[in-house]
């Protein structure tokens, strides 16, 4: 009986240093990643502000009066339609309900 | 003793001849050693288990300490999409420290040649002066290189970091500045300072880049048109309290890291402390609906064309206003002297309570610090008048649209705000209003841009059911009122059948102009020139185009909000 005891606290105690030890292994890969992903993220990051910067509404504005003829117009809403899908049709409808007084 | 004796040859003798005692005897050694080694071997194991983890242990540790404030990090600040609008960057300053330099001559030869635009005579007086200074702030790769290159123990780097702006001047009241500390001296900046330097991720804000642009674009384009001082314009929800847009111009470019230290370029949203004028009206008529003194059908008859209260006479602005008039139509034509019965029913407790409860009357609690306290004054029966219809009686404009948001939200409790709320928060709501008091009001307002009488006809835009009220106030000066400087204001919620956001449109001291073409909404046709310098021909006209451009994003972009 005591050895039987002996042994599972040997092999449990084992047991809890390989699954210890493979994920020290995988901690470490965690790091690495995660050191990986830093200076990614950093590039990531002066990346999307030079996206914001460029595709800023001031920039787009300069850029459509600089390469276009046309100028930019403002939508009516109540020409906006609704596509809606229903037992393979498609139903247009306004995209705003007109109210009574309008 | 000889007893004693015999005892011990006798166990003496036992030893000798019992084979299987002895053989126990050595047993118990080696199951001793056996023990200890046992022991031992269990002792290495849990130690290199914790060996092995040590670093992982620490690591948790770490995790649960509160982040230090680093000196040299700030967070970055996007829009409620994402978008970028403040990045930090880390920049290197330049010193020299002259007390280090060992050949004068040689040194300022070296540095005209990698900065020969320099002045050199102020640079040398400088070294004479043997105290520390910047040669060159935020210096680029290239530079930095050149210079580190020399070797001159003199010359020092300095690492700092940098904040850039990538929308320039859109967002330049609300986000401030920071100064050479990394320390927020205005905006955002100063009132989440220590947040900002230590939350790992950007601090996301309630504001919309695009609705924004174009709302400054309108701004612009109509400070021109009609020469005010300045302006600003709010766009709010009216459930959550997040601001989508707040702008004031003139702004400035946070780029440039200027001191501004002229008084018009103030917030003039959060910190302008204005009369407003009629759009006051409104919550006369709400606190008076609040407490069941009025309908909005009951009517004043034999209402007076004049009414003289102390030193002050009360008059209307539209003399063709009618005697008679019903609460709904005080509020379409905007009547003084109907207000202000209404003002006396409701007699001065119960107005000054309504007014504070909606958060009118003292200084905002805001995410950011720069903002205006409403001016104190003392009630009485001619301050009851004339705060009924919006004189006399101060606030800001983020105040007035937080007014305008709660009696039309269906009376709930809102906190204008421009950092994004946990989900949590925004669903805490109180009512403070009556139900029912929003759906008379509403519907009234919608009156005022849709009815010939309405005072707000231009802000009349198809699919988007506008209501809103207007607001003409003289400016105050020494001794009385000035009819030369106005403050002209608009007030608007759509759609009027279930409302979602409030927009403030204030004019700070527009004229009239000569050759600006009105496009009649109520009516076909159009008109040349400003007849009149009141809100009505230039706020709602500057509100009605900001609706029609925003309009359309709003209602498709934000579709499930």
């Amino acid at each position: 009986m005591r050895k039987v005891i002996f042994a599972t606290i040997i092999i449990l105690i084992l047991a809890t240093s390989l699954v210890k030890n493979s994920t020290k292994e995988l901690e470490d890969k965690i790091f690495m990643v995660n050191e990986n992903i830093r200076p990614l993220k950093s590039e990531l990051g002066d990346v999307l502000l030079e996206f914001n910067y460029l595709s800023s509404p001031d920039k787009l504005t300069k850029y459509q009066s600089q390469y276009f003829e046309k100028d930019l117009i403002k939508i009516d809403i109540t020409k906006i339609k609704k596509l809606t899908k229903k037992n393979n049709h498609i139903n247009v409808s306004d995209f705003i309900e007109k109210t009574k007084d309008e | 003793m000889n007893d004693k004796k015999n005892n011990i040859i006798l166990e003496e003798y036992e030893d000798e001849f019992s084979y299987k005692k002895s053989k126990t005897n050595l047993n118990i050694e080696f199951n001793r050693i056996a023990f200890i080694f046992f022991v031992f071997l269990i002792i290495s194991i849990i130690y290199s288990i914790q060996l092995l983890h040590l670093g992982s242990v620490k690591k948790k540790v770490s995790n649960i300490k509160p982040l230090i404030i680093k000196k040299n990090y700030r967070a970055d600040i996007v829009d409620r999409n994402g978008n970028y609008l403040v990045k930090t960057v880390s920049s290197i300053d330049i010193g020299i420290n002259p007390i280090e330099v060992i050949d004068k001559k040689k040194l300022l030869i070296n540095l005209k040649l990698i900065f020969p635009n320099k002045d050199y005579i102020k640079i040398s007086k400088k070294l004479e002066k043997n105290k520390y200074f910047y040669l060159e702030k935020k210096i680029t790769a290239d530079n930095y290189e050149k210079i580190m290159m020399l070797g001159d123990k003199s010359i020092k780097s300095e690492e700092k970091l940098t904040r850039i702006y990538p929308q320039k001047n859109l967002f330049s009241h609300i986000i401030g500045q920071i100064d050479d500390d990394n320390k927020g001296i205005s905006g955002l900046e100063k009132s989440f300072d220590k947040k900002l330097k230590k939350i790992k991720e950007p601090l996301k804000l309630t504001v919309d880049t695009d609705i924004q642009f174009l709302i400054r674009e309108e701004l612009i384009k109509f400070h021109s048109i009609f020469r005010s001082k300045g302006s600003t314009a709010i766009l709010m929800n009216v459930n959550n309290g997040d601001i989508i847009s707040m702008v004031s111009y003139p702004d400035f470019d946070l780029n440039k890291r200027e001191t501004v230290n002229d008084v018009n370029f103030i917030n003039r949203a959060t910190k302008g402390v204005y009369e407003l004028g009629s759009v006051f009206k409104t919550f006369t008529v709400a606190a008076g609906l609040e407490e069941g003194l009025i309908k909005t059908d009951t009517e004043f008859l034999n209402l007076e064309k004049r009414l003289k209260c102390g030193k002050n006479i009360i008059s209307e602005y539209d003399k063709k206003i009618p005697s008679d008039l019903t609460v709904e139509q005080i509020l379409i034509r905007s009547g003084n002297i109907g207000s202000v019965r209404i003002g006396q029913k409701l007699e001065i407790e119960k107005l000054k309570l309504f007014l504070e409860k909606i958060g009118v009357l003292s200084k905002i609690d805001f995410d950011i610090e720069e903002v205006g306290e409403p001016i104190p004054f003392r009630w009485g029966k001619c301050k009851l008048a004339t705060v009924s219809f919006g004189h006399g009686i101060t606030t800001t404009p983020l105040q007035l649209a937080k007014g305008y948001a709660i009696i039309t939200n269906g009376g709930f409790e809102i906190k204008p705000s421009l950092v994004q709320k946990k989900l949590e928060d925004n669903q805490k709501q109180k009512r403070i209003i009556k139900k029912g008091v929003s759906k008379q009001i509403n519907e009234i307002l919608r009156k005022i841009v849709t009815t010939k009488e309405g005072t707000a006809g231009f802000a009349n835009i198809r699919g988007f059911e506008v209501g809103g009220k207007t607001g003409t106030a003289e400016k105050a000066i020494v001794g009385g009122y000035t009819r030369k400087a106005k403050v002209n204001t608009f007030a608007s919620i759509f759609p009027t059948s279930k409302p979602k956001y409030v927009m403030v449109v204030l004019l700070d001291e527009p004229k009239t102009s000569k050759d600006y073409i009105y496009k009649y909404k109520n009516k076909i046709g159009s008109y040349k020139g400003t007849p009149f310098n009141t809100a009505g021909w230039t706020s709602v006209e500057v509100a009605g185009k900001i609706i029609e451009k925003i309009g359309p994003i709003l209602a498709t972009k934000y579709i499930e909000n």
